[in-house]
């Protein structure tokens, strides 16, 4: 038994004289999931398929080709900030962390990210070579602070077959509307001939919803959203005008009330409605229900930007980009990380199959992009898509505010003006109160 | 002699009770006191500090969200806490048998306890949610509209409600079961001797017997239930326009959405003293009719 005893703690004491890995590490969080199972070996990036397997595959890849350096990926459960503010405020932050757009002010006005100018440009990187989207999302007062991977913004989804029983077609294509009156004008007809609701919105646990349409009509009348970093402007006519056509659609029940995301998906899917609006990371999986007969979409699927209904075309848009936490870290790491970076750009036309916008302008031009499904349609937001201005921060936390607010609007449990009244109390108290 | 015994007897029993002490004032009461000072600070994740008095707690004062999310927490403690007493006991009562089937169905009813919050909430998104949840479905075959458990504001506290009860289940039944088999079986026998009825058998005899587990039950659930976060973080949330967002849930969107960790850290505090407060007066109102006796 002693001998037996001996041997097993030899076996455990020489299993840690193992040769050490002296690759140079490299930390890189994201979210969008986890796919280990179908993607955790899989280097064909051509063949991957969504968010999570695209990517997956890219690391897998970069992995495979570059055998020096290690990378350790970790993967947080969407969208993975709690976690990297507990990580920073520990200390240990990762090398390359997924943010959106949105986020990276609030970081970068604490100091808690590096500039990373320098970093690309090292790697031959320029920041002249993002899209005009992509170049706004990461550029926060004057410097870098991010690659920026691609832009996201919320489209209309459209069943063209239904849009069609409505008499909504043209020429093969939607008819959207010009203007508030019109699109109820649509939405009555829609529904008197479907029997279905004209819009599918995920009003439920879904904030973005409201708030994406709110931002994107303002920005469409010209209006200042954020006069300064401290305040946020909502009692204003265009803020009413756009709440008020969204409560009069619910009032009506020309719009879906009482789904979640998932609900609102699995509704579109099904047939039961004529537009989602939602983001431009749906387009793959509407595409392939397009494509495949005995679907209610079945050759019924069209995509296009937000109609014009005041002003000016305008899309809010957002994005995902790479970006560097401060903390120390030695010339090889840099130069690792810079070389995960460049490799990630040369594969930014992959990453658009999921349905986003490219972040670089060359990938734009690219025939094989603009054969993607319904691509030329929406390219033009990677350069007219507009953002917050960069001196606003906890934008996630004011969406959340403004949110809760619209959707008492929207849904009557209160009238548009308090509504609108508390959203801006609301949203100012927060911004007055941040360090 | 004596007294040099009692010293050594002091010192051991320092020994037995100085690492609990040591790892008691490490986890709980140092972050305590820290969660304290953090309140009267204005502060965020990274280590900035202001000292602002009590300014964070007049800010809650003035606070609707807060002050809706207090009532939320209230409300939702007193539609989980007595049915949940009351389901565990009667189910308890109905398990409290040396047979096959009550053995079975003790684990089927304490598996819920087992569950992360996470499949919780999905199991019971699959039910209550409009467009295809089980209940929908039930209520457009009987030609019914279903109704929006997940996002009307009267509906959402009593889904939430329904939800933890569900997943709270299994301990009390568990406390319950462990208390019945204490009280001796010579008093049922005596009772049944005197042709007690069934009714009165339990008034008189099985619940004077479980009162200790029935505070126990009582005082746990209470404070567990104003600590309420995930099923309403995840089920709906804490919507619609705030009307099921909890204590805990304003907290952790305070702190980690905002990053207004002075502020969140004062909810805190005012969350701690109404849970030890209440508990307190929960056990005062026991042992007071304890100590009449």
């Amino acid at each position: 038994m002693s001998r037996l005893v001996s041997l097993l703690l030899a076996v455990v004491a020489l299993a840690g004289c193992g040769r050490a890995d002296d690759r140079t590490e490299i930390v890189v969080q994201r979210f969008f999931g986890e796919c280990g199972a179908v993607y955790g070996q899989s280097t064909d990036v051509a063949a991957a398929d969504g968010e999570c397997g695209t990517l997956t595959t890219i690391i897998n890849r970069f992995q495979a080709e570059n055998p020096d350096i290690r990378v350790r990926l970790n993967v947080v459960a969407w969208p993975g900030y709690p976690q990297l503010s507990a990580q920073i405020a520990a200390g240990d932050p990762p090398d390359l962390v997924t943010m959106h757009q949105s986020v990276i002010s609030d970081y970068q006005g604490r100091g808690l990210l590096e500039p990373m100018g320098g970093l690309l440009r090292g790697a031959g990187i320029g920041p002249e070579t993002f899209t005009e989207a992509g170049r706004r999302g990461v550029v926060k007062g004057g410097r870098v602070y991010g690659m920026p991977w691609d832009t996201i913004g919320r489209l209309f989804h459209i069943n063209t077959g239904l849009m069609a029983q409505a008499g909504l077609m043209r020429d093969g294509q939607p008819v959207l509307p010009n203007s508030p009156e019109e699109m109820l004008d649509h939405a009555r007809r829609f529904r008197a001939a479907t029997g279905n609701p004209y819009l599918i919105q995920a009003q439920v646990n879904a904030p973005d919803t409201h708030v994406g349409n709110l931002y994107t009509y303002l920005l469409a009348q010209g209006a200042v959203i954020f006069p300064d970093a401290r305040h946020i402007r909502l009692r204003t006519p265009e803020a009413r005008r756009i709440v008020e056509l969204f409560r009069t659609l619910n009032a009506e029940r020309l719009s879906t009330t009482n789904q979640d995301f998932p609900g609102a998906t699995a509704a579109f899917i099904n047939g039961q409605g004529g537009i989602f609006p939602t983001g431009t990371w749906m387009i793959g999986p509407y595409e392939a229900e397009a494509g495949t007969p005995g679907q209610p979409l079945y050759r019924s699927y069209a995509v296009r930007p937000f109609p014009r209904l005041w002003g000016s075309e305008a899309a809010f848009v957002d994005g995902h980009a790479w970006v560097m936490p401060r903390r120390e870290r030695s010339r090889t790491e840099r130069a690792a990380v810079g070389r995960f970076l460049r490799f990630l750009a040369d594969h930014n036309f992959d990453w658009t199959r999921t349905g986003h916008l490219p972040s670089f302008a060359a990938v734009l031009d690219r025939p094989d992009f603009r054969a993607l499904p319904h691509r030329a349609e929406i390219a033009e937001m990677a350069g007219t898509g507009q953002q917050l201005p960069d001196y606003v921060q906890r934008q996630s936390a004011i969406q959340g505010l403004i949110g809760e607010e619209l959707e008492a609007a929207v849904s009557g449990i209160k009238p548009v003006d308090q509504a609108l009244a508390d959203a801006e109390r609301r949203v100012n108290e927060l911004l007055a109160q941040m360090i | 002699m004596t007294r040099s015994r009692g010293k050594a007897g002091h010192l051991s029993g320092y020994a037995f009770a100085g690492p609990f002490l040591l790892l008691y004032a490490t986890i709980l009461v140092y972050p305590l006191l820290l969660g304290i000072w953090l309140s009267f600070q204005r502060a965020d994740l990274f280590g900035a500090r202001t000292w602002v008095g009590f300014d964070n707690y007049a800010r809650l004062l003035t606070d609707p969200t807060f002050h809706q999310s207090v009532l939320n927490t209230f409300v939702l403690a007193l539609l989980i806490v007595p049915p949940l007493t009351v389901i565990a006991l009667l189910l308890a009562l109905a398990l409290n048998r040396a047979t096959r089937t009550a053995a079975v169905f003790r684990g089927i009813f304490f598996s819920s306890s087992v569950l992360s919050v996470t499949i919780v909430t999905l199991i019971w998104r699959f039910i209550l949610t409009p467009d295809a949840g089980l209940v929908a479905e039930i209520s457009q075959v009987l030609g019914r509209e279903p109704l929006p458990f997940l996002s009307h504001p009267d509906l959402t506290i009593p889904s939430l409600a329904i939800t933890t009860i569900w997943w709270s289940l299994g301990f009390p039944i568990m406390l319950f079961l462990a208390g019945l088999q204490q009280v001796p079986p010579d008093i049922y026998e005596a009772a049944a001797l005197d042709r007690s009825s069934r009714w009165s058998t339990f008034w008189r005899i099985t619940l004077p017997s479980l009162r200790r587990t029935l505070v126990l039950v009582i005082m746990l659930q209470t404070a567990a239930q104003l600590q309420l976060f995930g099923q309403a973080q995840l089920l709906t949330a804490g919507g619609p326009s705030g009307a099921s967002r909890t204590m805990v849930l304003f907290i952790y969107e305070v702190v980690f959405g905002r990053w207004d960790l002075g502020y969140g850290a004062a909810a805190a505090e005012i969350l701690f003293l109404l849970v030890l407060g209440i508990t307190l007066a929960q056990y005062w109102a026991i042992t007071r009719r304890e100590a009449e006796r």
